[in-house]
């Protein structure tokens, strides 16, 4: 079912308000890895520097590929699906470029049809005040392009109605975390992939978010309420 | 199968693609690259062609590079994210140049269908002058508007006029090819 803007505020919007996040680069469990092989090593785009992925260490599965996609969703659109970590931009003839994501906390609270309606180039960050809570040392903005904003290169937005429903897809930092439940943020992509989905979606692309049932330790599933369309 | 989805709009969905289907058999000849359609198989298998894809094919252009750009409503201007992807494009032609440039141009912007033709031819040209200009020899490369025909989506809404809205650049490795 596809929830209204009335449930997400009541199931608490406030939590994918603003931007959603990767999981912070000062995160303890992440600062290990920040130096290792998974970083092949700088490239520049639209004037910022960021590390660049070492796409052989990652898993072929992640890998950007064309397979073969059948669906009824019609071609150009975004299908995401959370459970098995994948996103679909579908192309003619029952193909579609297929990318590996990562799925964090705000990306298992939503699922249903929506369009892009904003996209921006090394978005500024802003954490939610239930992230600050969590994590204290927060500041409470990050500038775009900044080593730390976990957007990474882009941010592309979900609205459905003219509404920004909070949903969003973005790239990470932490690119061991693709193909993972992240603990927070919604939609992350390897840099590079982020910004390749950027060039082939216009605004207003058709996207479908598909659900994620695994259940989260103590996360209990998102409830579905049949009353709504 | 999935749970929470609507099925009037997974059928509408449907019926989107049967309408595109529809729009594009009555052409003349097919926008779509060479590779034939899956004939079975599952989704997630390697597309024909590009199970074992070999630098400078059109696989490699169509993965690596992307032929779509995209335009607003009424407008034949070439934005930031549009020369992003034919900067890429002159940079992978020059690479491989024995490839050949066919440009397809394409409307859904309302009013008559001289003017959608008219604009799409634009588009093409504008992107094929884009090309040349980073370095893309003109003899390689010919341009075609195609009005509002072989629409990617047939429907009304935003979500089906902006990827309509658009010029393909295709690989050819001769001028007679369709």
């Amino acid at each position: 079912m596809i929830k209204t803007r009335r449930e997400l505020l009541a199931g608490g919007l406030a939590t994918v308000a603003a931007a959603a996040a990767g999981a912070p680069a000062w995160a303890a469990k992440s600062t290990a890895k920040s130096g290792s092989s998974f970083f092949a090593g700088t490239a520049v785009d639209n004037g910022v520097t960021y590390r660049t992925t070492n796409f052989n260490k990652i898993d072929k599965k992640w890998h950007k590929q064309v397979v073969k996609f059948f669906s009824s969703e019609p071609q150009g659109t975004v299908v995401v699906d959370t459970i098995h970590h994948m996103l679909y931009l579908i192309m003619e003839n029952k193909t579609a470029i297929r990318y590996g994501v990562g799925v964090g906390r705000e990306g298992f609270k939503w699922y249903g049809y929506a369009t892009i309606d904003r996209k921006a180039l090394w978005p500024k960050w802003t954490p939610p005040p239930e992230m600050i809570k969590r994590h204290p040392e927060l500041p409470p903005f990050i500038n775009g392009g900044d080593p730390k904003n976990p957007l990474s290169a882009r941010g592309m937005y979900l609205f459905r109605e003219g509404t920004d429903i909070g949903y969003r897809l973005h790239g990470t930092l932490e690119p061991w975390s693709i193909g993972t439940d992240a603990s927070s943020g919604c939609i992350r992509m390897f840099p590079e992939h982020v910004i390749d989905l950027y060039q082939r979606c216009p605004i207003g692309t058709y996207v479908q978010v598909l659900p994620h049932i695994a259940d989260q330790a103590g996360k209990s599933r998102p409830v579905l309420d049949p009353t709504l369309e | 199968m999935i749970a929470g989805i609507d099925f009037r709009r997974l059928a509408f969905a449907g019926l989107l693609a049967l309408l595109a289907g529809c729009t594009t058999t009555k052409m003349e000849d097919t926008t779509v690259d060479s590779q034939p359609p899956p004939t079975g198989g599952s989704t997630n298998e390697a597309a024909p062609g590009f199970a074992n894809m070999q630098g400078g094919s059109e696989e490699d252009f169509i993965l690596n590079v992307g032929r779509r750009t995209f335009f607003t409503k009424g407008s034949a201007e070439l934005d930031s994210v549009a020369r992003a992807t034919l900067d890429q494009q002159v940079a992978w032609l020059q690479k491989y140049p024995s490839w050949l440039v066919k440009v397809q141009g394409f409307a859904d912007d309302g009013g008559s269908e001289s003017g959608q033709v008219a604009l799409s031819q634009k588009r093409a040209d504008a992107v094929m002058a884009y090309l040349a200009s980073g370095g893309v020899a003109q003899s390689r490369m010919w341009a075609k508007g195609y009005g509002k025909d072989r629409e990617v989506r047939d429907c009304p809404q935003k979500a089906c006029q902006v990827q309509n809205r658009r010029v393909v650049t295709n690989l050819r490795s001769d001028r007679d090819q369709p």
